[in-house]
């Protein structure tokens, strides 16, 4: 942090460098000339002719007016720290937090979702060595500064925020709502193993279909059926609504189990505010357990071959 | 320094040797011993056998072998089959009324439950009506449940006595729905109302060459007897009938068969028969007589009707294949279920059939399925062009016949099931609209079988 905060000095000490850049006001030579030997040809040039001198004397311009360094002068006192680039965004979202400290603030769990760039992520895009501890000091801010109240954040903010966000939202690619149809199905797709169900949910009686056949037809285990209806049993919505299901693929247990998904699924659409009660039930989140892969080598996934004396 | 006297511990033992005892010299010096035990020899090696033998070491634990009784022949068989009708641990239910001879045809009492009287449990035991697929075993005393399609069944049994006119069915459904429950029902019906109760269990009894067969003289083609089964069948329907038969007295003369007494009645008729020899011709000769106007209504039923309408497992002398048909006692059956044999009395016979313990039947399904078309009024189907094993024999067999679907009983009825359950005690969770409709939805829209699978034996899974 020391490089920051030296940074920091300069920016407070020396106010006028922002005023005055120096490199905008620099006239490029027209060829590479050593400045001490040039000056000493300037000054006899004139001396040959008044006509010549007094034309030469508007045309050649006066070198060193006006220039107070010797040297060429960063455009920013980051320049000599190890990570200009970052040291000045930090300089920039530091100065908005005084701006706009009192602004203000909602709880971080309403502040908007923000896909915040990772420290990997920013060491390559600005090519600097940042340390992970400055990293999280910037990001403290950045967040900080997140949370101000939404319909009143002043929109350098909302630029100076895009700085430390990805170019692309995972946030915002969302599934599509399941529609309820004219009819008043509402059709989920679940999955489950190699099993992939549609239901069809409507408002109705407690009847169910798999396949056009009853429960008991479709699954002769008790269990299995019971899976197939968890979603309804949880939420105590079996007697409310009737569903038709087609499922293909896998076993028994599996197609049950991927019926679960998909009721639960167009169940919600019917009720939105069931989504967390049947969350909490295991119906929507998709079970990703599959086969494991067999290996070369092994017998099975991970059965090795017996061990044989030569 | 310590080397020096290591050196030294080398060179001289600290510790001087303890005198050795030395051995004496037998031979040498005279043998100073009072015993002769010392003095005797080692025995002398004359053999291998002599020699001392190796043993080997075993570590393995001694087996504790206790002796098991094994059970007895038909002994596991006799488990198996047992049938268990009540159980002390069930709590009883109290406020059911018994059946009564015209209770289950009433259409108010369409959706109650009912208890089977002491009388008619005896009777329906004998005659072999109860399974054991069945779960009779879990509840107090023998209910059931009297449903839509009940009542509608035996207000067609009280109609056949009316119009003097036999009333042929056939039950069908899909698994556990209660084909052989509603076939017990019938019978208790009959039972209660008097009429004369003929039960065949199972159908593949008959069929599947596990019991005795005799070819019948004088018959062309040749036909069989099973006269085992026949005398069994004799002895059950007595036990069954006795009340009735031993009321109603024989109309024709069978001094031919048997020497009964003048006024001898049916009981006798069905007791003359000791032997197996003389089961057949005697159960002939009753069901003669109680197809004769003026006696008693009869009810004939059968269980698994598909295995009654195939080539039996029989052969007959020349080895060739037997059709069931040419079976006297599936025969019977047959010519009663197709109306070729009259039933002047009235009275019923009813054939279920079973979708677990059943075969490829395509002329049994076409007939079925035509006659319910033709029930509902809808369009009768027409049979498959490229069907090889059509039977004429089944199909004409069947094809007098009404069929009576039985599938899943409503919610309301469903509910009176379960509320029997939660007072015997076996169903110990709350019973509301939600419960109710979540078992009946488990069991498939209301089968009860699978109702009570659902909610009754989930331990037994």
């Amino acid at each position: 942090m020391a490089s920051i905060a030296s940074g920091l000095r300069h920016a407070r000490c020396a106010s006028s460098i922002a005023a005055a850049p120096w490199r905008s006001s620099i006239v490029p030579r027209p060829s590479f000339q050593l400045a001490i030997r040039s000056i000493t040809n300037d000054v006899q040039k004139p001396s040959n002719t008044d006509l010549e001198a007094s034309s030469a004397a508007e045309s050649v311009l006066i070198p060193y007016q006006g220039v107070t360094h010797a040297r060429v002068l960063p455009a920013t006192p980051s320049y000599f720290s190890r990570e200009p680039l970052f040291n000045d965004l930090y300089i920039g979202i530091s100065k908005l937090l005084t701006k706009y400290n009192h602004l203000p603030t909602v709880p971080p769990s309403e502040a908007p979702q923000m896909p915040w760039t990772k420290l990997e992520e920013m060491r390559a895009q600005m090519g600097e060595p940042i340390k992970s501890s400055h990293y999280a000091k910037v990001m403290r801010v950045a967040k900080r500064l997140n949370l101000i109240e939404p319909s009143l954040r002043p929109a350098e903010v909302t630029v100076a925020l895009t700085e430390f966000t990805r170019d692309i939202n995972p946030f915002l690619n969302m599934p599509n709502p399941i529609q309820i149809d004219k009819f008043g199905r509402a059709v989920g797709v679940g999955k489950r193993k190699e099993s992939t169900a549609r239901a069809f949910v409507v408002e109705g009686t407690g009847e169910i279909l798999v396949n056009g056949k009853t429960l008991s037809e479709a699954f002769g285990r008790v269990h299995d059926r019971e899976s197939a209806v968890w979603a309804l049993t949880a939420t105590e919505r079996l007697d409310k609504y009737n569903v038709w299901v087609l499922v293909e693929g896998g076993g028994t247990t599996g197609q049950a189990e991927a019926i679960t998904l998909a009721v639960a699924k167009a169940l919600v659409a019917h009720e939105p505010a069931l989504k967390t009660a049947l969350r909490k039930a295991g119906c929507i989140t998709r079970d990703p357990r599959t086969v494991e892969r067999k290996k070369h080598g092994h017998v099975k996934a991970r059965k090795m071959p017996a061990w044989v004396k030569r | 320094m310590a080397s020096a006297q290591a050196l030294r511990t080398l060179a001289r033992p600290a510790i001087p040797v303890a005198p050795r005892i030395q051995p004496v010299m037998r031979s040498l010096v005279a043998a100073f011993s009072t015993t002769s035990l010392l003095s005797a020899a080692p025995p002398a090696v004359k053999s291998r056998k002599d020699l001392p033998k190796k043993t080997k070491k075993t570590y393995k634990k001694k087996q504790n072998i206790v002796p098991v009784k094994k059970p007895g022949p038909g002994e596991r068989k006799a488990f198996r089959k047992r049938i268990q009708l009540s159980n002390n641990s069930a709590l009883p239910v109290t406020g059911i009324e018994n059946l009564e001879a015209q209770t289950m045809a009433k259409g108010e009492s369409s959706g109650k439950m009912f208890a089977i009287p002491d009388q008619v449990v005896d009777q329906l035991r004998a005659l072999e009506a109860f399974k054991t697929t069945q779960t009779w075993n879990l509840f107090r005393k023998p209910h059931v449940l009297v449903r839509k399609e009940t009542v509608e069944l035996m207000s067609k049994l009280e109609a056949s006595v009316e119009n003097k006119e036999a009333f042929k069915c056939v039950l069908t459904g899909s698994r556990l729905s209660g084909k052989s429950l509603t076939l017990l029902q019938a019978q208790s019906h009959a039972l209660l109302n008097e009429w004369v109760v003929i039960n065949i269990p199972e159908g593949q009894d008959l069929t599947n060459g596990n019991t005795e067969f005799s070819p019948i003289p004088d018959t062309e083609p040749m036909q069989f007897a099973q006269p085992v089964y026949c005398l069994k069948l004799l002895q059950n329907i007595y036990k069954a009938n006795k009340a009735v038969l031993e009321k109603t007295p024989l109309k024709m003369d069978w001094s031919r068969l048997t020497s009964l007494k003048q006024g001898a009645t049916l009981a006798d008729l069905a007791l003359s028969a000791k032997e197996s020899e003389f089961a057949w011709p005697t159960l002939s000769a009753l069901w003669t007589e109680l197809t004769q106007p003026g006696q008693p209504p009869v009810l004939l039923t059968l269980d698994g009707l598909a295995h009654i309408n195939k080539v039996s497992e029989y052969r007959d002398p020349s080895f060739n294949i037997v059709h069931a048909h040419e079976l006297v006692l599936v025969r019977m059956f047959v010519d009663a279920l197709s109306g070729k044999t009259k039933l002047p009395n009235g009275g019923a016979v009813i054939a279920a059939t079973s979708q677990n313990n059943t075969h490829y039947r395509p002329s049994q399904e076409l007939v079925l399925s035509q006659l319910e078309a033709g029930q509902a009024g809808r369009e009768v189907p027409k049979p498959n062009a490229y069907e090889r094993k059509y039977d004429d024999r089944v199909y004409d067999a069947l094809k007098n016949s009404t069929v009576l679907r039985l599938e899943g009983v409503s919610k309301d009825e469903a509910r009176v099931l379960m509320e029997y359950w939660g007072a015997s005690g076996m169903l110990r969770s709350v019973l509301d609209t939600r419960a109710v409709a979540e078992k009946w939805a488990l069991g498939g829209h209301g089968i009860v079988g699978e109702m009570e699978k659902a909610s009754l034996m989930t331990m037994r899974m």
